[in-house]
């Protein structure tokens, strides 16, 4: 095994309990039993995620909202104290470095947490711009383990262990909770369509006492989760489940060459932002001039096959783009693929082809989530 | 790796296919190996019947939750049977990949030669062990 690939507080349970494999630079489970299965836990209950591989930056200082609002797309002075928003980093380009959430967590304290392959880059962009502003940059990723717990059963679940009423709190709401006896930053956020939460462990530095502690915990929610059908799940089923919910992922969606613009998440940019940040103006014009390049879009195979990224997407016989995730629904039992393609090359509705190795093979531009969203997904009909 | 399950009487491809002789044609499926890597196994396509190979040419694909497969047909020849239950129930490749699971079946053009390119089961045992 490679030595220099990075391990959560919680690698030795995963090590016990499920495959583990390198992703990103880190040892992660992929599967505890099978993804499909795990996948449906998390539509139909609750399943619970390690994402402590990805990074948190913990922001301070008098000039912390200045500092943020210079570096990411969303309106920074929107966040009131415990609030959160989507948003993302941008280059002089306007490409994007990573999409990340914000957390206010204080008067002029935010949590920054950031994929896992991008916390070397952001680390190093924040520190290159944070010596021009009055703020203090602080990597906590080692210091607190962050779990994710979704489905329509999470929040009851949460409530059980938890020392207040949380059902209340808003989603990207981020609160200080005691659960399970951990303190915890309770926040309403996910990457599955579903309702749920992430939870930041704090005080859990990365020693043998720390790790005992992250995993106590797991297991404290798998254990309070028995009654509302919980399961352990893996990298497979959080793979599975935003792309059926048609989220984005870095590397794949998202790279430094395409906007928030082309990739089709304008809730993560505004535009009445003072400062302006990195790559306003283009984002701008992308906006306003339509001068975009591509465009993404969602699809559902009609004939058999299973769409798989960088796969020509074809529309009478010319190819008009590509594939950039792909694989099956558990949930339409179908493949499923979000791709880019030239803008207004395509509407909804419409029938194009993806060339699957030379088989060409058609699909339904379709917008997402892929699943029909009375039946599943955080605004279900309950 | 020690409890991968290799069938004496049949021989093996470094793809991690394996063939057997039945009457005259040559039954073609994935490994044990093969389905425990792929895991959940949920669509198998294979070319039509009637479409002629060499062997090492691809014929098909396997696909499970996390990635697509090429098959390759370790024997030349035309494919004359392609294990339409599959279809349905890929889920069987993983259940019973030496059984159930086969996946086409060839009406061979070069078999002795195209067959002593091949493993047997305690090369193919190594082989696994040497990955």
């Amino acid at each position: 095994m490679n030595e220099t690939l990075k391990r959560t507080h919680l690698y030795d349970w995963h090590k016990k309990n499920g495959d583990v494999v390198p992703f990103a630079g880190w040892e992660m489970p992929v599967r505890y039993t099978d993804i499909r299965g795990e996948h449906m836990a998390v539509r139909n209950n609750v399943g619970i995620f390690d994402t402590s591989h990805m990074s948190r930056f913990i922001i301070k200082g008098p000039q912390a909202e200045v500092f943020l609002q210079t570096l990411t797309t969303n309106n920074v002075s929107k966040l009131g104290v415990n609030d959160g928003q989507y948003t993302t980093c941008l280059n002089e380009h306007g490409g994007i470095h990573d999409d990340l959430t914000l957390y206010r967590v204080g008067e002029d304290e935010y949590i920054w947490i950031t994929n896992a392959s991008n916390g070397p880059k952001i680390s190093a962009h924040l520190m290159e711009h944070s010596p021009n502003f009055e703020v203090e940059v602080l990597d906590k990723s080692r210091e607190i383990t962050m779990i994710a717990v979704q489905g329509p059963k999470a929040l009851s679940l949460i409530q059980k262990i938890a020392d207040r009423s949380v059902t209340e709190y808003s989603r990207f709401s981020s609160h200080r909770v005691r659960l399970a006896g951990y303190d915890c930053h309770l926040c309403r956020t996910g990457y599955t369509g579903e309702d749920g939460v992430e939870i930041l462990v704090v005080d859990t530095p990365f020693t043998d006492d720390g790790k005992k502690k992250a995993t106590a915990f797991w297991e404290e929610l798998l254990k309070q989760g028995v009654e509302f059908g919980v399961k352990p799940c893996g990298l497979g089923s959080r793979d599975s489940l935003r792309l059926e919910a048609g989220f984005v992922l870095y590397g794949h969606e998202l790279d430094e060459e395409t906007s928030p613009i082309e990739a089709r998440i304008p809730y993560a940019v505004k535009f009445k932002v003072e400062p302006k940040y990195v790559g306003y103006d283009v984002v701008k014009r992308h906006k306003n001039e339509d001068a975009i390049r591509k465009t993404r879009i969602g699809l559902v195979m009609i004939d058999r096959g299973i769409p798989r990224e960088h796969y020509p997407i074809l529309l009478n016989g010319e190819k008009i783009g590509k594939v950039t995730s792909g694989g099956l629904s558990p949930v339409l039992n179908q493949g499923i693929a979000l791709a880019y393609v030239k803008p207004n090359s395509v509407n909804e509705g419409d029938t194009i082809e993806v060339d699957i190795k030379g088989r060409i093979r058609r699909a339904e531009v379709r917008k997402w989530p892929f699943y029909d969203p009375d039946q599943y997904g955080a605004s279900r009909r309950q | 790796m020690s409890d991968t399950d290799v069938k004496d009487d049949r021989k093996y491809s470094k793809d991690h296919e394996w063939v057997k002789v039945e009457g005259g044609l040559v039954v073609v499926g994935i490994t044990d190996f093969a389905q425990n890597s792929l895991h959940e196994i949920t669509f198998v396509e294979i070319s039509e019947v009637g479409t002629t190979l060499e062997a090492s040419n691809e014929c098909g694909l396997v696909e499970s939750m996390k990635a697509s497969s090429d098959i390759f047909s370790p024997i030349g020849g035309e494919i004359v049977e392609v294990n339409t239950e599959l279809e349905d129930a890929p889920e069987i490749v993983n259940e019973d990949p030496y059984g159930k699971g086969w996946m086409f079946k060839l009406k061979p053009s070069n078999l002795d030669a195209d067959i002593a390119g091949l493993m047997d089961a305690a090369a193919y045992k190594d082989f696994i062990e040497s990955l």
